[in-house]
């Protein structure tokens, strides 16, 4: 075995190198390479003596940027899986790529971002200190099946003294690790929350003890509040790292800890950023780094926000923000936002999932998940759906009590800026699927034009 | 008209409420009991002209078996009665004989319906389905952890043109004894094949002259979509 582990170290050391010597991405060939010579090789491949894993169902990628910057801004030798895959092979090339001809790793601490589904090829031989879990949806039917099932895949091989931060506000999180030391984090009673969320899907609605329906405290979205059983007492935990205030004009939020409460930098103001920059501070705190340390460095961050631009166009407001197609939660949420702010609108929708239809045709029973039913508001004024799957949107968006004369379809995506009435409207966004980032700045293009010229004919 | 949705906090995790929202569309004047697990299912004791379930964890089975196994007995009479029940997803699954897990456990069944099932969490079958229920051309989309067994040679839903029935060797899909009708097709497979949903009320729930909701619209949707899952390039 160990020479099996030799012989693809050897193999995928040079291939990386020659890799690097080429300018190809070498994050993800090598590692999967030195697996499939040695399928322990993460058993045997030297590895920082701290390790830190982050999983969940959004913000995962995010929460590892933000926590790895923060400790390379502090001086910590760290390494990382950010331009790598998150599962096995990618942690591998990662591994391999800081470890020198002895198979001797020249860091003190890794930060994996970790695929829920792959955890279990993952935990196996790479023992995590700490598993930081943003939070655990309903997510790709084919892959992901069931929250019940993601639980079980992670919990198969997490070691009994993994040290578990997670979300307090998610009951399905907390169900990580059942026997393992637990840190919480979380966030307070809001004037935005309620007691009930309408939302059509939330993963656990019953007591995990003794199945009673949870209420809640407090419901932020989906199943994300603070619950508890009317029937047997079971209730969400308190939280360790609980934010106590959000100032939204100062941008600052109040952390209480045990002992004190400690204010930071706020990166941004929408619920989820919170929860990920909570998260973030979660671990950082509890491995030794000073609020004032963390703070520090938070100053000097930005998000960078790929999921969302805005241009101001000839007086109107154009805002793109991208809508994973197949991920009903992640869908909602934009929706959400949508249906927040304020003013007359119009949405452009081009979410054709074009990864899954390629291999036969898009699964579509994440449309009954969704929440489709949050864009029906009277300062929506139309809504133009673009793609092959136009007519199973609009059929959606019909069952979800919009009327027919605020929606079009068409299948040409490009079309749908020209269907566009402007006039009537302050703010025109554009949703888009993650293969649809190209799609989406030809559209925006093409508003430019259609904006400056209607403008133009005006005078 | 009175339907009943059974266990709505615990099935319906494959877009299944979809089938509920059409149904609603389509029959605005129907009355909709929604049951919870703590709660007995009303169907035993009241007539009710449609009971209907969507899909579940695997975890979930066990309990859902567990609560209606004492009404075992009955649920073969209503079935005998001609009494409705549709049944989505991996929910017909429970009304087999057993359910064999990865470590070749058997999870007892209702023992309603002469299939078993054996579940593979780490080979999980995904699938798009065209098939023939009496003329009518059925789609749909499978995403499953079991595959099922058994005779349903004089008891299948659907024959299928593209895709599989129960498993891998067979051709015949779901079953369907009188009008109990189940599936492993998932989540909203009644809008998205509106020509079986007229044919569902009229001729299965019995509601004569029935008209389904946005009935041009979901059917330029669904004649998009058959095309689709036809087409001999796209593969399974
Ligand atoms: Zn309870």
């Amino acid at each position: 075995m160990k020479l099996r582990f030799w012989l693809a170290f050897y193999i995928a050391k040079f291939g990386q190198a020659f890799l690097k010597l080429l300018r190809k991405n070498a994050t993800y060939f090598p590692g999967k390479v030195a697996i499939k010579i040695c399928p322990e090789f993460l058993k045997y491949i030297d590895r920082p003596k701290k390790i830190i894993a982050v999983t969940g169902t959004n913000g995962k990628t995010t929460v590892c940027n933000m926590i790895n910057d923060i400790l390379i801004d502090n001086n910590y030798n760290v390494l990382n899986n950010r331009l790598g895959s998150n599962i096995n092979s990618g942690i591998a090339s990662a591994l391999l790529q800081h470890s020198n001809f002895f198979n001797k790793t020249k860091k003190d601490l890794a930060v994996f971002e970790v695929d829920e589904r792959s955890s279990i090829l993952i935990y196996k031989y790479i023992k995590p200190d700490y598993l930081v879990c943003t939070n655990l949806f309903r997510d790709s039917i084919k892959r992901n099946a069931n929250t019940d099932f993601i639980v079980d895949v992670i919990n198969a091989e997490l070691p009994k003294d993994t040290v578990v931060l997670a979300n307090a506000d998610d009951l399905i999180s907390c169900s990580l690790g059942k026997e393992n030391p637990k840190i919480y984090y979380g966030i307070d009673k809001l004037d935005t929350d309620v007691k009930e969320t309408t939302n059509i899907i939330k993963d656990i609605k019953t007591c995990p003890v003794c199945d009673e329906k949870l209420k809640y405290e407090y419901a932020r979205y989906h199943h994300i509040g603070k619950a508890y059983c009317p029937n047997c007492g079971f209730k969400s935990p308190e939280s360790n790292f609980l934010v106590k205030h959000i100032d939204k004009k100062r941008r600052e939020i109040i952390v209480k800890e045990t002992k004190k409460s400690y204010k930071y930098s706020m990166l941004s103001d929408s619920i989820f950023n919170i929860y990920n920059e909570l998260s973030a501070i979660a671990i950082l705190r509890t491995i030794g780094l000073s609020a004032t340390q963390i703070n520090n460095s938070i100053k000097k961050m930005k998000i960078v926000e790929t999921r969302l631009s805005e241009e101001e166009i000839n007086g109107k407001k154009v805002i793109t923000h991208l809508s994973k197609g197949q991920n009903p939660v992640a869908a909602s949420r934009v929706f959400d936002y949508v249906q927040s702010v304020e003013g007359n609108k119009s949405v452009i929708l081009i979410t054709d999932d074009c990864d899954d239809a390629k291999h036969s045709s898009e699964n579509l029973t994440w449309l009954y998940d969704a929440d489709f039913e949050l864009l029906n508001k009277e300062n929506i004024k139309q809504i133009i759906i673009g793609g092959v799957r136009a007519n199973d949107l609009y059929l959606r968006f019909l069952l979800a009590g919009i009327p027919k004369e605020k929606l079009i379809k068409i299948e040409d995506e490009l079309e749908t800026v020209n269907m566009l009435k402007c006039e009537e409207v302050e703010k025109i966004f554009i949703l888009h699927d993650i293969y649809k980032f190209d799609v989406a700045s030809k559209l925006k293009e093409l508003l430019r034009k259609k904006l400056n010229t209607s403008e133009g004919e005006k005078e | 008209m009175k339907i009943e949705i059974l266990f709505p906090e615990f099935c319906n995790i494959y877009g299944d409420y979809g089938n509920v929202i059409y149904l609603k569309a389509c029959l605005p004047d129907a009355e909709f009991i929604e049951t919870s697990l703590n709660d007995e299912p009303k169907f035993i004791t009241e007539d009710i002209d449609l009971v209907y379930m969507g899909s579940m964890t695997e975890k979930v089975q066990e309990k859902i078996i567990k609560k209606l196994m004492p009404y075992k007995e009955i649920i073969k009479q209503k079935i005998e009665d001609n009494k409705a029940f549709l049944l989505t997803g991996n929910s017909f699954e429970v009304f087999g004989n057993y359910i064999e897990e990865d470590n070749k456990n058997k999870i007892e069944g209702l023992g309603i319906i002469d299939i078993y099932s054996e579940r593979k969490m780490f080979d999980r079958y995904n699938s798009i389905f065209v098939g023939d229920f009496e003329g009518i051309e059925i789609i749909g989309f499978r995403d499953q952890f079991a595959l099922q067994y058994g005779n349903n040679a004089d008891t299948y839903f659907a024959k299928a043109i593209r895709g599989d029935g129960l498993n891998k060797s067979s051709k015949l899909e779901g079953v369907k004894i009188k009008n109990f009708i189940g599936t492993s097709i998932l989540g909203p497979i009644l809008v998205l094949n509106p020509i079986f949903t007229k044919y569902y009320l009229r001729n299965i729930l019995g509601i004569e002259n029935a008209e389904i909701a946005y009935e041009q619209d979901a059917i330029e949707a669904y004649e998009k979509r058959l095309s689709e899952f036809k087409d001999p390039k796209r593969t399974f």
